[in-house]
């Protein structure tokens, strides 16, 4: 068999982006837990609660700054990333996105067609994850300033609503991320080193989620090191 | 005990703000040192112009022009905790802290359980609600609001506003009582003309323990005509429950998902540039279709 060649499917700073987002985004679940659910209040005490929620606001805003930073320190990577998320959807786009859910229910008796960098379900599920994000920043800072210069009742309870709104749009869709990016779902195995890893994936994995873009990637030329064991 | 109530006449009170002071020495509250309306003058006595995270009570002040009579309607209301029966503010708080006092009705908290979410505050139909340390980290934030001064009354005292008030505007008692002696003054100042005198509690938020007679027409007292426990309130009572379930479904039908992956498996492939062809980096065939679907060879 010839040697497993390699492609670079995230760089270092998307990584590092995605990872404290990541870790971000974790404490605000944990920490948000802590007001969402009353019997957890209760159980911790009010003096738990009360750090969780400080803390809530001081992660906030590396939450938000974060993807800020990023496309500051470097404007033509996010140029790209939107741009690769914004793409007119062809035949096979459409036929991927139709047979998504047949194929997450039996992977082995559903083919796939080739895809772009960006799948068209990676675009509704991304993108979802993106909207919920950014109406939990957009709503978390009215929920904060509102308190601080004491807003009136309707704009907090507007607030609060859309909170909680986008929290449980994105329960469904960060639990399927983490499903498929972490490669749980089998075929999706060795996905998880693309992000947090050294962002390469093999050759055969490319091919198989991403054609038409790891084909562009070969015939460009822009083949990778192997990772280091 | 049975279900207490403050009763406050407004066509007996003379604002003379006695209960604003007594119920901060009662209840250990500071006042600030700044101007009514932040140092704007407004023209109104009313000080300060809303409730605030250490003023638990104001007298509120309206003039009113009698269309085409000598003189103005002069009202002077009383705005705190209308302590509720279905109070919103309980229905939302997360951990407990505020809670219905079962011997008198009264809203009443333990500080030392908020968690200074301050969710009370939005859904307060009265916006009532007032909260200390409200800053931008948000530490340490706790409640602030009228307790009904639960504490004295197990001691057999009545509120601390109600025992300074001189002319007897303010009373406490069996909120049946209470009612009664409302509808009796209502009943006095219609037949000397206040036609818009009413009763005011008695059915609000399924009945508060605060009752009002309010001399002129509602108006002219800040308070809402029908408070209701809003939608909004509501809707978040579901999300809960909801978020709850799309998380286990999401995680059971995933599961199903897992459960049905298990064992997969699929060649080595490798790109052939030369011919532009997938091919299976084993055997060299080249793959035209990796994953087969149901009913294919």
């Amino acid at each position: 068999m010839a040697e497993q060649r390699y492609l670079q499917r995230h760089h270092k700073q998307t990584r590092i982006t995605h990872g404290i987002f990541v870790v971000s985004c974790i404490w605000l679940a944990i920490s948000g837990l802590f007001v969402f659910i009353p019997q957890l209040s209760v159980a911790a005490g009010a003096d738990v609660a009360q750090f969780m929620r400080v803390t809530h606001r001081i992660v906030g805003c590396i939450f938000i700054l974060t993807p800020i930073a990023s496309a500051l320190i470097s404007p033509k990577a996010a140029g790209h990333f939107f741009k690769k998320y914004s793409y007119k959807w062809d035949a096979d786009d459409k036929e991927w996105m139709k047979k998504f859910v047949p194929y997450m229910l039996g992977p082995k008796r559903v083919h796939m067609p080739d895809a772009k960098e960006v799948k068209s379900g990676q675009v509704v599920a991304d993108g979802a994850i993106m909207v919920g994000a950014l109406g939990m920043m957009i709503s978390g800072l009215m929920l904060w300033l509102g308190g601080v210069f004491a807003a009136d009742a309707t704009f907090m309870s507007v607030a609060r609503l859309l909170h909680d709104i986008f929290f449980l749009l994105l329960v469904v869709f960060v639990i399927a991320h983490i499903y498929l990016g972490a490669g749980i779902f089998q075929p999706y195995k060795g996905s998880l080193t693309t992000m947090w890893g050294d962002g390469k994936i093999s050759e055969s994995d490319a091919l198989y989620h991403w054609g038409k873009w790891a084909r562009e990637e070969i015939e460009e030329g822009k083949i990778v090191d192997a990772p280091k064991k | 005990m049975t279900e207490q109530a403050i009763y406050f006449d407004s066509s007996k009170c003379t604002a003379c703000k006695g209960c604003q002071a007594a119920c901060k020495c009662w209840n250990n509250l500071p006042t600030s040192y700044e101007l009514n309306s932040a140092g704007e003058f407004t023209g109104t006595l009313q000080n300060p112009p809303d409730l605030l995270p250490n003023t638990r009570l104001i007298i509120t002040f309206n003039e009113k022009d009698r269309e085409g009579k000598y003189g103005v309607d002069w009202a002077f209301g009383r705005r705190a905790c209308m302590h509720c029966s279905n109070p919103s503010c309980v229905n939302v708080c997360p951990s407990g802290a505020l809670y219905i006092d079962e011997e008198t009705g009264l809203v009443t908290y333990d500080s030392g359980k908020c968690i200074g979410c301050q969710y009370c505050r939005a859904a307060c139909p009265f916006d009532v609600p007032r909260h200390t340390n409200v800053g931008l980290t948000g530490n340490n934030i706790k409640i602030n609001k009228c307790t009904g001064c639960v504490d004295r009354v197990k001691q057999g005292r009545k509120p601390a506003c109600v025992s300074t008030c001189q002319p007897g505007a303010l009373q406490f008692g069996d909120r049946d009582e209470m009612i009664k002696m409302a509808h009796e003054r209502v009943d006095y100042l219609k037949s000397k003309g206040f036609e818009q005198a009413s009763v005011y509690g008695e059915d609000q938020m399924g009945g508060t323990h605060v009752i009002y007679v309010l001399k002129y027409g509602l108006d002219q007292y800040e308070l809402p005509a029908d408070p209701q426990q809003s939608g909004i309130t509501d809707a978040l009572g579901v999300l809960k429950p909801l978020t709850a379930a799309a998380a286990v479904a999401t995680l059971a039908g995933l599961g199903i998902s897992f459960a049905t992956g298990v064992g997969y498996k699929r060649p080595t492939m490798r790109y052939d540039e030369a011919n532009h062809d997938v091919v299976d980096a084993d055997t060299g065939e080249v793959i035209k279709h990796i994953d087969r679907e149901a009913g294919e060879l």
